[in-house]
């Protein structure tokens, strides 16, 4: 998790990262409505790995250290194995969730 | 990624979420990509060829019977979708620090002779204002003094569009293009040499590696790209390379003075009008026996109707207003028409040797292969080996 008690900057850093780039947005399935769900699907898909991994980082430290301090998953920096690990885990897992759509 | 001292802090769960971004966009890529070509051939053009007794003549044909296709819709959202998602995390990663990050590159760029920046520059409405593939504010928009977060957000985030697969320092174009220059020009030595659109500067370091004596000018219209390319540049203790702002079609340079110009990724993104004048100012500031030539990926003519109307996603979907017209355009004559002897001008072909590349070969546009369209000043290329192709279409297929 971010500490939003730090504040660095002067930007409204979360408006203007959600900010829309300009031009028309294509709407694919002939309904707004199916494209915003869609997308709001996929933010939740993301959102969840990014929990997966984060937990999965939580799990690897606690066995490593038998005790987890928030610095050291901030800092946590994985090797060419555990990249590995997680992308063979993301795939998976992508393959659930878009089970639908093959 | 590569470490250096503009390299945004970043966080385990945005490091996170900028990873699963790059693995939905590859499994779109690998898993359902084939599923809409699936549908193609399986579906939609059985059914197109049952009314009309003959398969699509062309790309907008194709596009009109994919249209109404679900695989096809769907993947397009969700692709748009990955795109916007990228923009998100990267920015919210570079803005938060956006001051930090600006400071930090003014410790290696001000009052650096090597960085010229001209804030009388004109910047093109279309770069301006068009939020090219989908950036927010695009390369030249500002939101702190001396700001450097766009370029910043542009480094991270290509890392996630490609899957790391243009290496630690997001120049795997760069080490392919001067390894193409060494194999096929081996006689070049460049005194000069000129990056036109060098935006961050990642095709640079591969360039002063493989020539380290020669003088190297790095050119772009965005002041913030320059500001962090300099900066990286010399962060990575490479000084010896001068930034300056200019439009490409006017670089106030002087005349004969290059004897190696190229640009990588930057056509495409200008208008046709500025495509004919970086043509002419090349040819302009090229010295005798010089090599200019272009990065780009390949024209739709080499491509089938389906594969063209795939490549083309990136031309109606994701801010790119040149894309479409470029790739249908034929660069070889265009040069010709502005001012390069025709037989000095040719096609190649530049493929990562880095990389496995012996993956799927129809990937739509993300193998580790580019299109290369440029000119050797008094030399016949057309008999050259590398040459596949030139003005007039002569041997592309």
């Amino acid at each position: 998790m971010q500490d939003s008690t730090q504040k660095k900057t002067d930007l409204d850093v979360i408006g203007l990262s959600a900010r829309s780039a300009t031009g028309e947005k294509p709407v694919f399935t002939g309904d707004e409505r199916i494209e915003k769900i869609l997308g709001v699907t996929l933010a939740l898909a993301t959102e969840l790995a990014v929990t997966r991994e984060r937990l999965d980082t939580v799990e690897r430290l606690l066995e490593k250290n038998d005790l987890v301090e928030r610095d050291s998953i901030e800092g946590y920096q994985p090797d060419d194995q555990v990249e590995a690990d997680r992308n063979a885990l993301h795939q998976d897992y992508l393959a659930r969730v878009f089970r639908a759509l093959r | 990624m590569g470490r250096h001292d503009l390299v945004p802090e970043v966080r385990h769960d945005e490091a996170a979420r900028l990873s699963v971004i790059g693995q939905i966009n590859s499994f779109l890529a690998s898993s359902i990509a084939p599923e809409v070509k699936s549908q193609y051939d399986n579906v939609v053009r059985p059914d197109f060829e049952a009314r009309h007794g003959q398969a699509p003549a062309d790309r907008h044909e194709v596009g009109a019977a994919m249209e109404s296709n679900a695989t096809y819709q769907l993947w397009s959202t969700l692709r748009r979708n990955t795109m916007e998602m990228r923009q998100q995390t990267g920015r919210s990663i570079v803005l938060r620090q956006a001051e930090e990050l600006a400071e930090k590159a003014e410790s290696f760029n001000a009052d650096a002779a090597s960085l010229s920046l001209n804030p009388d520059v004109k910047i093109p409405d279309y770069i301006e204002t068009g939020d090219q593939h989908l950036m927010p504010g695009g390369y030249a928009g500002e939101l702190v003094s001396n700001d450097v977060s766009g370029a910043a957000n542009y480094d991270i985030g290509h890392f996630a569009t490609v899957m790391g697969s243009s290496g630690p320092w997001n120049d795997l174009a760069g080490r392919t293009l001067a390894a193409w220059i060494q194999k096929t020009h081996p006689d070049l030595q460049p005194k000069r040499i000129l990056d036109l659109g060098c935006g961050s500067g990642h095709n640079l370091l591969p360039i002063r590696q493989a020539f380290p004596d020669a003088e190297i000018v790095a050119m772009d219209v965005a002041a913030p790209m320059l500001r962090y390319g300099h900066a990286r540049a010399q962060s990575l203790g490479v000084k010896d390379i001068q930034f300056i702002q200019a439009e490409a079609t006017d670089t106030g340079l002087e005349d004969n003075s290059f004897d190696l110009i190229l640009t990588a990724m930057v056509l495409h993104e200008t208008s046709a009008e500025a495509v004919e004048g970086i043509f002419r100012e090349t040819k302009r500031l090229l010295r005798d026996d010089g090599l200019v030539f272009h990065l780009e990926q390949p024209p739709y003519r080499q491509f089938g109707a389906f594969e063209q109307f795939m490549r083309d996603w990136d031309g109606r979907n994701n801010n790119e207003p040149f894309w479409s017209a470029m790739h249908e355009s034929s660069l070889p004559d265009m040069m010709v028409e502005a001012g390069f002897a025709a037989e000095s001008v040719f096609e190649a072909e530049a493929v990562a040797t880095f990389f496995d590349s012996s993956k799927a070969d129809e990937d739509f546009g993300r193998a580790p292969k580019w299109y290369l369209v440029g000119a050797r000043l008094g030399h016949d290329m057309t008999q050259d080996e590398n040459n596949i192709g030139g003005p007039g279409l002569r041997a592309v297929s």
